[in-house]
């Protein structure tokens, strides 16, 4: 039996306990352990969607139902248009939303995270221009950057995500140099800098460590702010047409006479998932930042 | 919460707004297309025409019943021998609205403005292209001598306007050309009296119109985003006249108490193109088609996959007829449908066999290749915002999954849509065309003429059809006097289009239209007896509306909307409570000591 | 969209702090506003350069032009020149107050008077709604602070998060499809309005319920959590706790201190929201046919009408950064930590 610890044990004890404390400030709250528990399972459907589903009710020629038929036995949501079932397509549709929504949401995160980083590391005119750039995307309304990118850009999931992605950095890059400059003026960051720890060691060791939390509170609310974005993105018809989407679902009900028809279960499932899964990443994302956030604890 | 009470405290605003009382017959349609000018010289966009067309009068109009030229201003026309100079009778005792007699001089000097003045040709430049001269030698005789022999000479589709109003214009892209007090000044059945840029146009009926004064006193158009805002305002009562609805929309208010739903045959043929190596007018080849669509057996299977019937009983509600030649059905006389020897008929299975047979064998993932390998893949584009390209695209894409072939969708907007169809930029593609009376246009459209140059110009087609056995018979109905044989000709070259599969007819929609038939009695529709109300070449359904009897317009408050009141407050209650439940459950850490 | 959380961390009030002198403060503060606005020119000009296509070739189809007209607007608008020299152009043109022609939209007409026209509703909407949702928000928000955990401050908490979460345009379908025919469903205007100026008054304030609801439905919630976080930072301040040991009364106290403190950062948060309120305002503009700047965007999207929504994108961004210049001076102005330092 050895008695001594080696450095990397009581590293990872130290760490093991940290996340044990993370978990129980978190769990602690009752909406964001809710939230969590709720975002987890829709997730788990979403992933497990093709075992337990057959995606061909998706095909308009496979679709047995009679068109805008309301809610019954057989549809719970009823039909759309074509006599698919909506409940089919609200769940469905719950891959490429989240999809698109990580990936944006990914996108944005690495972006701003790159850019807080260097503004807030190295300082001079580097971090000046950086932090004007920011400035200047954060003051810019990002719906309008993402309407205009996808106008522009070929219609497709990857259009949605490159134009919600590229537009919805500023906030985070600002939140990472923000937490940045605090590490950073921790005294052992200057021991490392004696020693003689390079840009990517302290950046790679110390920084992102300490960043990382913080950015993985804002990944979660970016990731619902993603979700309706794309819904807007469909809405205005700049969408991709190819995919399932619940903004997809919600632009050919109102393109087919949905409302006219006094359809709402066309209406009201795609809508009411939507404000769901975004009221769950808003909860854990709350949750998250409250744990992490220095200003934020009392 | 706050948002609730905001919206209660301005809510007591209708009351204060002051009813205003109808004692006017108001005919309210609602327009769902732009308007760019009421300077009919630079209005260009449909709704604009439109209205050019319900305060100007023209030389000849189509007329109700068969759209067929008929007078108008000019009472009568005759061409000389050559067909080059003809000569208009303009009837007097006509006036504008500021009192002015509308003369033969107000003719002569609107064309020779268009001849003159570059952005006097803006509209409707293309009639007067061939002009030589335009003379009045009196106040009712109008001369117009063309370069060549010019067939639409007994419809001219141009606004006469006031001379004494439009001299003094310079500039006729100045704002104040679309101002009441120039665009105003009119002699047709319905003078503009106010005009709110993307709100409405306000007209009143001109009691001195020579045709008599029309039945209603005012006329409104007012601007919806879509058809769908407007459907909803008809239902409310706050429109009278709709049109351009989709068949969901006509069919929620087919049986509503107190609107009537019009269904008019549709002039329009839609079809799927297929690229099968396009070219220009010089052979070249042009555009990044798929190259397996040059394949004849691949576009037969194409066809054998895409049932026209169910595309009209699923996309269209059952509110058009399946298709066959490109000449639509209600031009009987030249219209084509393949015999049952003719027809590919749909049927999977046979698809299925024509692939396999012609050498394209199913993958493990069930898409077919190439005999060199490549997958069987093609991108269907079509017109992004309009429903039934999105419905058609979603079969398509269902049906040619089912025979090994994936489809990308990939609809666009109209103008990009016609940018790829016009360079060959694409696979298949939803398209279709408006067609006339006369067949001649519909078949010219698939000739090797109608191909554009090397340099992108000129290009009418959208099939990129070019078939020697086919321009033969264009040719032939072209030069043949005997009715019957040329419409054998006619019909033959729609077989002969129909068997080489460029292209896909799949229907011919109806054009779908409502009316409030508490308020309105009826419409002159054009043609008759079974036409449309606003989607015209004239003033007839707005000029021949009648008020009903004394119907008094009641609220049709119907089932539906009750139920979608109810909806609304449970979803209320559900946003409401599931916050005040959020609220309650739990605290967050940040609230605690 | 940012959090209410986040967003209390970027307005971080420390960072305006500095020794500088007033003068040069608002010359900076000029210079950067210019400097961003020249950006937004330049970015909308190339994010529209990137579209394939030819422009010449689009505005004249289904038009009969003869291949001299042609060359003559490929001249006229410069196509075949480097882009440098396009940019220039349109730059010097733009300084004119030239934003260049619709193509499909509205045939030829200046896309300049296009969005002047437009002007007024929207600032109208985004003002209203703006300013409802800052009341509104700013209200609650202190309500909720003040009564920490009581019931009230949990639900408008709970109801806050929810709106937050859904979708405008949705929101503004629904409102319209719930509220029946009670309000107008489109425009601005209802051509039966008697002319008066009371009448035409309230004609417009009934078909703004609507669209201003949804708008600041949304944005409401957001000036209320960040409101009640910030008041919550203030209260737990050492000097209120100061404050309350010598005796001073607690809704003294809220007004004279802890409320003009949290209201600083919250108000210039309110400015730096304004970009997503215009954002917001266009999805609400479409659904409600509300003829301002929204719409026009809505319906050049579908054509799409590229140097229309050039125009439009471009004087939204400057309008935004404008508001955003005019924050940084106010704060300034209010700011008594920033005005001793």
């Amino acid at each position: 039996m050895t008695t001594a610890e080696t450095p990397r044990q009581i590293a990872w004890a130290r760490r093991r306990a940290s996340l044990a404390r993370t978990w129980r400030e978190f769990a602690a709250q009752r909406t964001a352990l809710a939230g969590l528990v709720l975002l987890g399972a829709t997730v788990l459907v979403a992933l497990l969607l093709p075992l337990i589903s057959d995606e061909s009710g998706l095909n308009v020629t496979k679709a047995t139902g009679q068109p805008l038929s309301p809610p019954t036995g057989e549809f719970w949501l009823g039909t759309d248009n074509f006599g698919r079932s909506v409940l089919l397509m609200t769940v469905w549709g719950t891959r490429i939303s989240l999809l698109v929504g990580f990936s944006a949401a990914l996108l944005s995160v690495v972006i701003g995270t790159l850019i807080g980083i260097t503004a807030a590391h190295f300082g001079g005119w580097v971090s000046a221009t950086l932090l004007r750039f920011t400035d200047f995307f954060l003051v810019l309304p990002s719906l309008i950057l993402a309407i205009a990118l996808s106008a522009v850009l070929p219609k497709g999931v990857g259009t949605i995500i490159v134009a919600i992605g590229l537009t919805a950095w500023p906030s985070t890059a600002r939140l990472v140099r923000a937490q940045t400059l605090t590490i950073e003026s921790r005294p052992y960051i200057e021991r490392a800098h004696a020693l003689g720890g390079g840009h990517l060691h302290v950046i790679g060791r110390h920084v992102l460590p300490g960043v990382m939390p913080l950015v993985l509170a804002n990944t979660t609310l970016v990731v619902g702010n993603a979700v309706i974005a794309d819904a807007t993105l469909s809405f205005l018809g700049v969408g991709d047409p190819n995919s399932v989407t619940w903004g997809l679902v919600l632009e050919s009900a109102l393109n087919n006479g949905a409302i006219s028809r006094g359809a709402w279960w066309n209406v009201l499932p795609p809508g009411i998932a939507i404000v769901l899964v975004v009221l769950f990443f808003t909860l854990v994302g709350r949750g998250l930042e409250t744990v992490f956030n220095p200003r934020l604890k009392k | 919460m706050g948002a609730v009470v905001a919206a209660a405290t301005l809510a007591a605003i209708p009351l204060a707004v002051p009813a205003q009382a109808q004692q006017a017959k108001v005919l309210r349609v609602a327009l769902t297309t732009g308007i760019d000018h009421l300077n009919p010289f630079t209005a260009v966009l449909a709704a604009s025409t439109q209205i050019g067309r319900f305060t100007f009068e023209f030389l000849t109009v189509p007329d109700a019943a068969k759209a067929e030229a008929s007078p108008a201003l000019a009472e009568s026309w005759t061409p000389s021998a050559d067909k080059l100079t003809w000569t208009f009778k303009i009837r007097s005792g006509v006036k504008w609205s500021d009192g002015q007699p509308v003369t033969a001089k107000d003719a002569a000097y609107t064309f020779n403005r268009m001849l003159t003045d570059e952005n006097a040709r803006t509209a409707n430049g293309n009639y007067v292209a061939n002009f030589e001269t335009v003379t009045a030698p009196d106040d009712t005789t109008l001369v117009i001598k063309t370069k060549t022999v010019q067939v639409n000479m007994n419809l001219l589709d141009v606004p006469i306007v006031p001379q004494h109003i439009w001299e003094p214009v310079k500039d006729l892209k100045a704002a104040e050309t679309d101002d009441v007090k120039i665009a105003g000044v009119s002699d047709g059945p319905f003078q503009v009296t106010e005009y709110k840029p993307n709100e409405y146009v306000k007209f009143k009926a001109n009691k001195d119109y020579w045709r008599g004064a029309p039945k209603v006193d005012e006329l409104q158009l007012l601007q919806f985003k879509d058809t769908e805002a407007a459907v909803n305002a008809l239902k409310q009562g706050e429109v009278d006249v709709i049109n351009r609805l989709n068949p969901n929309q006509f069919a929620a208010l087919q049986g509503q108490q107190g609107i009537t739903t019009n269904a008019a045959p549709g002039r329009r043929y839609d079809e799927l193109t297929l690229n099968f190596g396009v070219t220009d007018n010089a052979n070249n080849p042009i555009g990044d088609g798929n190259p397996v669509l040059k394949d004849f057996n691949v576009r037969k299977a194409i066809a054998q996959a895409v049932d026209t019937k169910t595309i009209v009983d699923k996309v269209l509600k059952g509110l058009g007829q399946a298709g066959g030649g490109v000449v639509p059905a209600i031009y009987a006389a030249y219209h084509w449908d393949p015999s049952d020897a003719e027809r590919i008929k749909f049927d999977l299975a046979a698809a299925n066999t024509t692939l396999e047979q012609a050498g394209y064998k199913k993958g493990a993932d069930g898409v077919r290749t190439t005999p060199a390998g490549a997958k069987l893949e093609l991108r269907l584009t079509g017109h992004a915002n309009r429903s039934y390209d999105q419905g058609v695209a979603q079969y398509v894409t269902g049906w040619l999954k089912d025979i090994g072939i994936t489809v990308k969708q990939d609809l666009v907007s109209d103008d990009e849509l016609s940018d790829r169809t016009s360079t060959g930029k694409y696979d298949l593609a939803i398209g279709g065309y408006g067609t006339n009376p006369d067949p001649d246009y519909v078949l010219s459209l698939h000739t090797c003429a109608a191909r554009p140059s090397p340099e992108a110009k000129g290009g009418s087609t959208d099939t990129f059809f070019c078939d020697a056995a086919y321009d033969d018979l264009y040719k032939k109905q072209l030069t043949e006097t005997d009715d019957a044989k040329r419409a054998d000709y006619v019909k033959q070259a729609q077989a002969r289009l129909y068997s080489q599969i460029p292209t896909i007819v799949l229907d011919y929609q109806n054009t779908l239209e409502a009316y409030r038939s508490d308020k309105f009695a009826g419409f002159t529709t054009q043609p008759q007896p079974k036409g449309a109300i606003l989607e015209q070449t004239g003033y007839w359904g707005v000029y021949g509306a009648t008020p009903a009897g004394t119907a008094n317009a009641a609220d049709s408050g119907s089932g539906n909307t009750v139920l979608w009141i109810v909806l609304g407050a449970v979803v209320v209650v559900v946003l409401v409570g599931g916050g005040v439940l959020l609220g309650r459950r739990g605290k967050s850490a940040e609230d605690r000591e | 969209m940012t959090a209410p959380e986040q967003a209390a961390v970027l307005a971080d009030p420390g960072e305006h702090r500095g020794g500088t002198g007033t003068a040069r403060f608002v010359l900076r503060k000029l210079l950067e506003a210019v400097i961003s606005v020249l950006l937004v020119i330049v970015l909308f000009f190339f994010l529209f350069r990137m579209l394939p296509g030819d422009p010449v070739a689009a505005m004249t189809r289904d038009r009969v032009t003869s291949p001299q007209q042609i060359a003559e607007l490929r001249e006229k608008m410069g196509v075949d020149k480097p882009v440098l020299v396009q940019f220039g152009t349109y730059f010097w043109n733009l300084l004119h107050g030239d934003l260049g022609e619709s193509r499909l939209l509205n045939n030829g007409r200046p896309v300049a008077d296009m969005i002047g026209e437009r002007l007024w509703p929207t600032i109208l909407l985004v003002g209203s709604a703006t300013l409802l949702a800052v009341v509104l928000g700013l209200w609650l928000g202190i309500r909720a602070a003040w009564r920490r955990d009581s019931l009230f401050d949990r639900t408008q908490t709970g109801i806050a998060l929810t709106l937050w979460s859904v979708p405008q345009f949705w929101l503004g379908l629904m409102l319209l499809v719930v509220t029946g025919g009670l309000f107008p469903s489109r425009g601005m205007h209802s051509p039966d309005a008697a002319p008066d100026v009371l009448s035409q008054t309230l004609d417009v304030l009934h078909h703004l319920v609507l669209p201003c609801v949804t708008l600041l439905a949304v944005f409401y919630a957001q000036y209320m959590l960040i409101m009640r976080s910030s008041l919550l930072g203030e209260m737990n301040a050492d000097y209120l706790t100061t404050a309350r040991a010598k005796g001073l009364r607690d809704d003294l106290l809220r007004r004279r201190h802890a409320v003009p403190n949290a209201l600083l950062p919250t108000t210039t948060l309110v400015f730096m929201q304004f970009g997503q309120v215009v954002a917001g305002a266009v999805t609400v503009e479409a659904v409600f046919s509300w003829p301002g700047l929204g719409q026009l965007t809505y319906d050049a999207l579908h054509g799409p009408d590229l140097p229309v929504l050039q125009g439009v994108f471009t004087v939204l961004a400057s309008a935004v950064v404008l508001m955003n210049l005019l924050a940084e001076l106010l704060y300034r102005v209010l700011d008594p930590r920033v005005r001793t330092s």
